[in-house]
């Protein structure tokens, strides 16, 4: 039973932590970590039978031997890490960077805002949540143990992550972008990077997170990233998954948006093994507002699970979502999109697409939107597509002197491309157009 | 003179349905032929041969186009080659701009002649200036292919795209359906202006009113697949008093 077996290894993770804690085994963060370990093992790891993972099999890898973080040398570079990120290293260069390496924060690998005013970067400690309220209330109450068993299991092995703050009223020009990488040169690795992020009121943030697997080796990397979007503030979340072809990544986002506050995501997968982003934003407060956009550019045998949740608590907000695939080669791609709307949640207005293009037979794409409206005093839409490419548009490019494949590209890339127009960070943008349109054997569009 | 098309005895269908039943035709440099024609005599399926639609199957006859075998050339290498057609239903093409699929459709006949891509400001310039012959705005360039286009819109559109890669030989399918009598006008206009000593059009309509407009200097009809008269601009305006019934009864008697 591969269930059994990976339990053991979290129980022994969770063991050889808890050893290494050194008196703070008594304190309020491993409290969290027993309660959640608790939870874990409860919920089980999911199978195929469970509905939220009725494509998303996590069986062929979790029956790996992964060794515990404590044995894995701290040997990555700054080079190793230049290396692993590619040209997203110039992109963001004039941003700051927080490293994560195999779940542990890493200031030495960092770039961090010490003479800037407005962000602070700390190590969640037992200190912090003591003496902070804001990250005590917000810690573990954003992404929930008991709502998810990686959730659970990030939050019973979770060690040095980072709290990244925004004060009130700061506008960061500049992105921050947590760099997150897995080492698996020497032994296969299981990482379990948390991220706690807090924008206070009226502040305005880029927050880019990536995930880099470094070395021949196996990873499984189970991140948590938790975002508190302070009344009037304002978070533009991006997450790129263009990591080795091998690697694997379950990660789970939960945002809590206050009154009239803004978050805004950009999904964009490109390359990867087995990707599953969980997306869960609540609106609880008056006038919040959350945009959704994903990209997915599949071919081979990738799998890429995007489950978003935007549940809307209250009254008087709005959310948009648009996710959009291209699928080629035996690649799968699954889209599961719920929008709650609570019985008190009048004047809400949430509109959902998801549009999808096969380029293979043996491709394929389950797209299930799921709405569940309780109000009635409300304006909600969803529409869901999924297609190949028009032939008569091809035809039609054709006869302008524009070869197939590259009328193919064209069409393919300009139908991602409507998605990665929202990105507002120039570089980053560019990035992910450019990384786009190099899947699709074309180049992005540029008048 | 070298003719720019040749079309000898071409029989074509779809799906074992013979639709055209041995057409020949001859253009020369500097020369505007109407193919004019009732419903289903085969006018559109001329004009989808001749652009390279794979659902037609070709059963015989030949078509030289510049000294190359057409029929042998895919749809792009087609156009490569100086053919244009000009749709009668042009296609919306979401999240393509008009500006990036012309830029790519010029700078790939650039290629296939052997030129440099043409530089942005140039480009741009170009664009510019060829837009003003359909009195398109430039706010199109940036709007996505077609896409919300009214149906005068869309064929100016063609005409503007035809300005821009300035073909050997231009088919024009329907091209005067659906517009109104401005549309048709500025539509016109723009096939006038460019009409070269080099170059030649072939305008398949069903109507007589854009001949107004384009005077053509060979008119055909079309009918049950062969082209059963020819003859000057004055048969387009003796099918517009007369209809197509005395064509039918002639074709029938010969038959």
């Amino acid at each position: 039973m591969p269930q059994a077996a990976f339990n053991d290894v979290i129980k022994r993770s969770f063991d050889d932590l808890s050893k290494r804690l050194n008196g703070s085994a008594s304190g309020p963060l491993h409290k969290m970590r027993e309660a959640a370990l608790k939870s874990f093992i409860e919920q089980g790891v999911p199978t195929t039978r469970h509905e939220e993972w009725k494509y998303a099999n996590v069986l062929p890898f979790i029956g790996l031997e992964y060794s515990r973080v404590s044995e894995i040398a701290k040997s990555v570079t700054e080079k190793d890490i230049d290396e692993a990120l590619g040209e997203l290293v110039s992109v963001l260069e004039s941003g700051w960077r927080v490293t994560i390496v195999n779940g542990q924060f890493r200031g030495d690998l960092s770039y961090l805002p010490a003479a800037v005013t407005g962000v602070s970067v700390d190590v969640l400690s037992d200190k912090l949540i003591a003496n902070d309220e804001v990250v005590r209330a917000a810690y573990g109450s954003v992404a929930k143990s008991d709502a998810h068993p990686f959730v659970a299991m990030n939050t019973a092995l979770a060690c040095d992550g980072v709290v990244i703050r925004v004060a009130k009223g700061s506008e960061m020009k500049r992105p921050l972008h947590i760099a997150i990488i897995s080492d698996a040169r020497q032994v296969n690795v299981l990482t379990t990077p948390r991220i706690l992020i807090v924008a206070e009121e009226g502040s305005e943030i880029d927050i880019v997170e990536t995930h880099s697997t470094i070395g021949d080796q196996q990873a499984l990397d189970v991140s948590v990233s938790e975002i508190a979007v302070g009344s009037n503030a304002h978070v533009r979340f991006h997450k790129v998954a263009d990591d080795q072809d091998d690697s694997r990544h379950i990660g789970y986002t939960a945002a809590t948006v206050a009154r009239d506050g803004r978050f805004t995501s950009h999904c964009i997968n490109i390359a990867g093994n087995f990707i599953r982003n969980d997306l869960v934003i609540n609106l609880a407060d008056v006038g919040s507002q959350a945009y959704l956009y994903g990209a997915s550019v599949l071919g081979g045998v990738q799998f890429a699970d995007s489950h978003t949740v935007v549940d809307h608590a209250v009254n008087n907000c709005h959310s948009e979502e648009l996710y959009k695939g291209i699928y080629d080669g035996s690649s799968i791609g699954v889209f599961n999109g719920k929008i709650f709307v609570r019985p008190q949640a009048q004047k809400t207005t949430a509109y959902q697409s998801n549009h999808s293009v096969l380029l293979s037979d043996k491709a394929q794409v389950n797209a299930k939107p799921q709405l569940e409206i309780w109000a009635d005093d409300v304006k909600c839409s969803h529409g869901a597509t999924l297609g190949q490419l028009n032939d008569e548009a091809i035809f039609y490019l054709r006869s302008r002197g524009i070869d197939a494949d590259k009328a193919r590209a064209l069409m393919t890339y300009a139908f991602v491309a409507e998605v990665l127009e929202h990105i507002d960070h120039e570089g980053l943008r560019e990035f992910c157009e450019k990384r786009v349109a190099s899947k699709l054997g074309t180049e992005p569009l540029s008048l | 003179m070298t003719p720019i098309l040749q079309i000898t005895d071409l029989t074509a269908g779809i799906e074992d349905r013979e639709i055209l039943k041995g057409v020949s035709l001859t253009v020369n440099p500097g020369e505007v032929h109407a193919i004019m024609g009732p419903n289903g005599s085969g006018k559109s399926t001329l004009a989808s041969v001749l652009a390279g639609r794979e659902e037609y199957a070709i059963t015989g006859g030949t078509v030289v186009f510049r000294g190359n075998d057409l029929l042998e050339l895919s749809p792009e290498d087609r156009a490569r080659q100086g053919m244009f057609l000009a749709f009668q239903y042009p296609v919306e093409i979401p999240g393509v701009s008009t500006a990036n699929f012309l830029k790519t459709s010029v700078n790939e006949l650039r290629k296939f002649r052997g030129q440099e891509p043409l530089a942005p400001a140039v480009f741009l310039a170009l664009m510019r200036e060829r837009m003003k012959l359909v009195e398109m705005d430039q706010s199109f360039l940036s709007r996505s292919l077609n896409e919300g286009f009214s149906g005068g819109e869309k064929k100016r559109n063609e005409i503007f795209q035809m300005a821009m890669l300035e073909p050997i030989l231009a088919v024009l399918d329907e091209t005067d359906s659906g517009l109104d009598i401005d549309a048709l006008r500025i539509v016109a206009g723009g096939v006038n202006a460019l009409r070269t000593p080099t170059t030649a059009t072939i305008i398949i309509t069903h109507y007589q009113r854009l001949l107004d407009y384009i005077i053509p200097d060979v008119v055909h009809v079309l009918w049950d697949g062969r082209i059963v008269r020819s003859g000057g601009k004055e048969l387009a305006l003796e099918l517009e008093k007369r209809g197509y019934d005395w064509i039918k009864q002639e074709a029938a008697e010969v038959a």
